[in-house]
């Protein structure tokens, strides 16, 4: 769960004096689309974007002499001056949890991750986000299955979920509860179990008294 | 009375002998009695003639398994342990001996194939193969029959272009793995969604790789389709690969899970789906294949839906049109 275990190392890193067209450059030839912008100490200053540097550069719609005459400007401009100042960063011992909600609430690409010294140490983007989630929830994990339990309303249902499956020997790595919404009129249980012999593993919960349902999309009706 | 074409059902004793340790295991022989006993008093039974299945010689399981896993795989059952890789994976003593039966069943039903004795066969036989990797036993399956028949009806009989049609409740991970980067052997899978079905492969997004780019189809259903759903994707989906294909030969993963009554699977197919997936076997294997087809006998647990879905796909396959 610790940012540490999914963060992209090392980051690539570039200082403020870097003038706009290299950065670009640089951008473009690794495809990345986010630069930490970092002093000598290599302590974080600024963040720049594809963005940032797509909006520095003049409109195309400019005259041609107007247009020379700002990529002339911009040989010389360094990236501090366009680079945001407030930016959000993360620490390795941040959570994929707390990731989330920056990168969904900043509605932000990417992350520094620094260490308690405001050191760059690696980038966590969305996409390093995904692969995270992607890990944790088992998906492509060959040898899998998922199963959908109704709850039953009866106190401890994950205690008696567990406790059934490991009474039956039968390996699960996920059980997720999901309350009720708007969207299904059961609160729902979903257990990833790593068998293929389905059978055995309705019966044993049948035991417990659970009932396995088929997914479905619309709500249920009963 | 309608007519039929000759049927040949390739299957041995050995494979009743592949004891998966009672306690409820799906995977067992009686699966194979309850086909039998159907089958007998089927209308069928005139037209089946029967053939025993030769042992799968070890050149044809190594184009798919690593020597390293046959002999694991061997030593597994003769050291008396109950599983291999997985407890899903229940042997005995003689699974190995079974498993060399239901591989070589393909192996034999292709010979009658090309030997023109006849144009339909179906190999039923267990353990099944779909999901076993190339030193992988997974979902219990050991040996992967189909891959195997594949490489043999390509390098024995020198038919180049292969296409499975898997149509088990379960996506095949073993045969696309071992076909992924082939564009001679068309891996195309009809199975609930991996999200929720065992083994969690079988993405649509997944077609192929490399040279094999564009060889493999998978029709991923939601949980609860139902035959209209399957029909569906035969015509608008099965039905244009094939033709794009060209196969000069047919393997049919015949899979009997997706039954509503089979709880393996969360997929809600009737009995006679099985009878128009062998209507269109049949009609697929004529158009390319002069009637040609291959079948093997893999999911299907329900016992009686299993014997009279198989009964339902075998008529479908053998009748003639008027």
């Amino acid at each position: 769960m610790f940012i540490a275990r999914y963060m992209t190392t090392p980051a690539l890193t570039i200082p403020p004096e870097m003038t706009i067209p290299v950065a670009k450059e640089l951008l473009q030839s690794r495809h990345f689309r986010h630069l930490p912008v970092v002093d000598d100490a290599g302590k974080l200053v600024g963040v720049i974007t594809d963005r940032d540097l797509r909006s520095a550069y003049p409109s195309s719609v400019l005259s041609g002499d107007t247009i020379k005459t700002c990529l002339a400007e911009l040989d010389k401009t360094p990236v501090s001056t366009i680079m945001t100042r407030a930016f959000f960063t993360v620490t390795p011992a941040s959570t994929l949890d707390d990731a989330l909600i920056l990168l969904d609430r900043e509605r932000v690409g990417a992350l520094p991750v620094v260490d308690e010294n405001g050191k760059v140490v690696g980038i966590f983007s969305i996409r390093d986000l995904t692969k995270a989630y992607r890990t944790l929830f088992g998906l492509g994990e060959r040898g899998s299955a998922m199963i959908v339990v109704e709850d039953d309303g009866n106190p401890k249902p994950l205690t008696r979920i567990s406790r059934v499956l490991e009474e039956h020997k039968i390996r699960f790595t996920r059980l997720i509860r999901k309350d009720q919404d708007d969207f299904l009129d059961k609160s729902t249980i979903y257990l990833r179990v790593n068998t293929y012999n389905l059978s055995a593993v309705r019966n044993a919960l049948k035991e417990a008294g659970f009932n396995v349902t088929i997914p479905t999309i619309t709500p249920s009706t009963e | 009375m309608p007519s039929f074409a000759p049927l040949a059902i390739i299957t041995d004793p050995l494979c009743h002998r592949h004891d998966t340790g009672g306690n409820d295991h799906p995977e067992a022989p009686a699966r194979l009695v309850a086909i039998k006993e159907r089958l007998d008093q089927s209308q069928l039974a005139p037209i089946i003639t029967t053939a025993q299945p030769r042992p799968a010689e070890r050149q044809w399981l190594t184009t798919i398994h690593s020597d390293e896993y046959l002999y694991r795989f061997e030593e597994t059952t003769l050291s008396g342990k109950s599983y291999l890789d997985h407890q899903d994976n229940q042997l005995c003593f003689e699974s190995y001996e079974a498993a060399l039966r239901a591989a070589g069943a393909g192996l034999t039903a292709i010979d009658l194939l090309e030997g023109s004795q006849t144009s339909r066969a179906f190999c039923c036989a267990r353990p099944p193969g779909h999901h076993a990797e190339r030193s992988l036993a997974l979902g219990f399956c050991f040996l992967n029959n189909a891959a195997i028949a594949a490489r043999y009806w390509q390098q024995a009989h020198h038919r180049r272009k292969v296409m499975i049609i898997d149509w088990d409740a379960h996506h095949g991970n073993g045969i696309q793995a071992a076909f992924e980067e082939d564009p001679e052997v068309f891996y195309l899978s009809i199975h609930e969604h991996p999200t929720w079905s065992f083994p969690g492969t079988g993405w649509q997004e997944e077609t192929g790789l490399g040279p094999g780019k564009g060889a493999t189809c998978n029709l991923p259903l939601p949980p609860g389709s139902d035959d209209a759903a399957v029909k569906k994707i035969l015509l608008e989906k099965v039905e244009p690969t094939i033709d794009f294909f060209e196969p000069e030969t047919i393997i049919i993963c015949a899979g009997f899970d997706g039954h509503a009554q089979d709880d393996m699977s969360g997929l809600c197919y009737t009995t006679d789906l099985y009878r128009h997936l062998g209507d269109c076997a049949a009609r697929w294997a004529d158009r390319y294949c002069q009637g040609r087809v291959l079948s093997l006998l893999e999911g299907g647990y329900h016992l009686s839906s299993l014997a009279a879905s198989v009964e339902a796909y075998l008529t479908g396959l053998v009748t003639l049109e008027p």
